[in-house]
């Protein structure tokens, strides 16, 4: 196959992700801008150009009308796709890590950093009441005084939203009252991304502890868990074929010391019954920060420290192959 | 620019003169769409030296289907840094890059197999990175324990054999050099892979019978473009049995460069096809064969 290359960003990709249909793809870097890319031929659309810090978070609801970001600039944007505008600018006390519309495109939440003498807050935001953007107060913020957020997704019916921690745990908040509903240990050390699988039933935690597991989401049952010897810095699920496949590597700030072979900085794809892993796809000179599939399944993304985005389109052969049981 | 007006016939020398009178002025772009294949043509003037490009893309257009949602998506305006990109991929912003394959790993052996290659000095391992000139064991030839016993031996058996290889030199014959290569592998003198041990025996079988082919082998000129193989054949055939044919072709149209090389099973084929073809009008053109020079590899 032959990647697509996008050189949109000046520094190291932080989160891609794609709009429902797959046709856009959103990636956000450590420089200050937002990209939008059309996925077929990775024509960039535009940029969403505001914030003043490095952009941690991106998502789009689901008719792509709106996209919200998430930066180190204390703040949390929300834009209007179609043209670039800012619609909204919520101002934090401390860095936004992790950001997501419910299904309804309705509700936003986003987390924000320890940082500063501040907390760590999960705030929820009902975009139906212009009020609450313009007081910049939101229906409901939860305090996190264990260990901070380091990435979060909403669960199913957006009733609750599983959020990853830095100590390894895992927990659900609900929407409504903001209460704790569940809380699992499964991994040792922080949680670098979590994502859900298309039908949102389930989703797949990347970690420092070199693993990436899979969790029922409504439950938090571990139900699988692939295990490698490198931090695991993203991690997405197939929507058509039982495999997951995982980005990571060294730490960045190991990189310029390893060389790219022995820093294992490749795309590995892993049968997500068997736990096995099947394939691996280089290209990337330093770690994946971020991985995603595209929603029909046929190609999937990766971004990078190296600061480029790259577009995969599977040959023939993925689709053939048969993992061996 | 009405006055001026570009067909897509050629236009005239005088016009071309006239164009390259005038450097500042530069033919408009054109763009033409045959079938599904677009052809921008674009013209421009290189600030460094001066010269004039012309610059040719092809784009393959493909449709798709896509839902109406996303149909929509694919009109919408560029907005923020890319504002003012034309349509299509930015090459500043996109390119394609390197064919990357999936490796497959079909099994955890072929896994760990690929780890150990990874590491290079899990490659070293096992092997012998130092080795004793004169007893060939795992240390530095000063520090062989062998050193004032074997030593002197080996240097006065070198010289023998050394001598013996000089008088070989001369006589190209390969009647005897197996005592000699041992010998120069315990000077440690380098050997060229050439003169090694079995070199020239595997460099002779590589190429069995090529001198056997090239002594049958005929070249034909003069032939016609429209020649194809098969016409060598019918022509060649009544001599003898051909054992392979070679016709130049010409690499984008396929047309014949005019010679070819046939060779024959048996050299009297070769001399008969000679004599009989020589001279003999094929196509309007009067062929000529001789015996083709043993090519230089």
């Amino acid at each position: 196959m032959k990647p697509i290359l996008l050189q949109g960003h000046e520094r190291s990709i932080t989160q891609i992700k794609y709009n429902r249909e797959g046709d856009l793809l959103f990636s956000v870097a450590k420089d200050t801008v937002a990209n939008a890319w059309y996925s077929v031929n990775g024509e960039r659309l535009g940029t969403y150009n505001g914030h003043t810090g490095a952009v941690w978070c991106v998502d789009c609801d689901w008719d792509t009308k709106n996209v919200l970001t998430g930066s180190a600039d204390n703040s949390c944007r929300l834009w209007d796709c179609e043209t670039g505008k800012q619609l909204a600018l919520l101002n934090t006390s401390s860095a936004v890590r992790t950001c997501g519309f419910d299904f309804s495109g309705n509700i936003i939440m986003f987390s924000t950093d320890k940082q500063m003498g501040y907390q760590c807050y999960l705030n929820f935001f009902d975009l139906r009441d212009p009020q609450q953007i313009e007081d910049n107060n939101p229906y409901l913020s939860v305090p996190c005084n264990e260990s901070k957020i380091t990435s979060a997704v909403w669960g199913p019916l957006g009733e609750f939203v599983i959020a990853g921690h830095e100590n390894g745990e895992i927990s659900q908040f609900s929407a409504k009252s903001g209460e704790a509903l569940k809380k699992v240990k499964e991994h040792t050390k922080q949680i670098n991304d979590i994502q859900s699988s298309v039908d949102l039933t389930m989703v797949i935690t990347a970690s420092k502890d070199n693993s990436a597991k899979l969790f029922d989401s409504t439950s938090l049952e571990n139900i699988k868990t692939f295990r490698t010897e490198r931090p695991v810095n993203s991690a997405a699920i197939s929507p058509i074929k039982d495999h997951v496949v995982m980005g990571g590597g060294q730490e960045a700030m190991d990189v310029t010391t390893t060389s790219t072979r022995i820093g294992k900085f490749e795309a590995r794809f892993f049968h997500a019954a068997y736990e096995e892993e099947f394939g691996r796809v280089k290209g990337h000179f330093g770690p994946i920060n971020c991985v995603a599939f595209h929603p029909d399944g046929k190609s999937y993304s990766s971004g990078g420290e190296d600061g480029y985005v790259r577009i995969h389109y599977f040959d023939p052969q993925y689709f053939d192959f048969e993992l061996e049981a | 620019m009405p006055s001026v007006e570009y067909d897509d016939s050629k236009p005239s020398w005088a016009d071309q003169v006239e164009e390259e009178v005038d450097e500042t002025t530069l033919p408009s772009p054109k763009e033409t769409i045959r079938g599904n294949i677009k052809t921008i043509t674009e013209y421009k003037i290189d600030e460094e030296d001066g010269k004039k490009y012309k610059i040719v893309r092809t784009f393959k257009i493909e449709t798709r289907k896509a839902s109406k949602a996303v149909a929509r998506r694919k009109n919408w305006k560029k907005f923020g840094n890319s504002e003012f990109d034309a349509p299509g991929p930015n090459v500043a912003t996109t390119t394609v890059s390197d064919d990357v394959f999936m490796t497959f790993i079909s099994s955890k052996e072929d896994l760990n197999a690929q780890d150990q290659d990874e590491d290079p000095m899990n490659k070293l391992k096992g092997q012998k990175i130092v080795s004793c000139r004169i007893c060939k064991g795992d240390h530095w030839t000063t520090r062989c324990p062998y050193k004032d016993t074997l030593g002197p031996m080996q240097k006065e058996l070198a010289e023998q054999l050394g001598l013996s290889t000089g008088d070989k030199e001369k006589p190209a014959g390969a009647a005897e050099p197996e005592p000699a290569q041992p010998a120069q592998s315990k000077t440690g003198k380098y050997v060229p892979p050439s003169l090694r041990d079995g070199g020239r025996g595997r460099g002779e079988s590589m190429q069995p019978n090529r001198r056997a082919d090239d002594n049958a082998t005929i070249r034909v000129t003069n032939l016609s473009e429209d020649t194809r193989e098969t016409d060598l054949q019918e022509l060649f055939r009544p001599f003898g049995s051909i054992s392979r044919i070679y016709l130049a072709k010409d690499k984008n149209t396929g047309q014949s460069k005019g010679f070819a090389f046939i060779s024959f099973h048996r050299r009297e084929d070769a001399a008969r096809a000679i004599a009989g073809v020589s001279g003999f009008g094929y196509d309007h053109l009067i062929l000529n064969v001789e015996w083709a020079k043993p090519s230089n590899n």
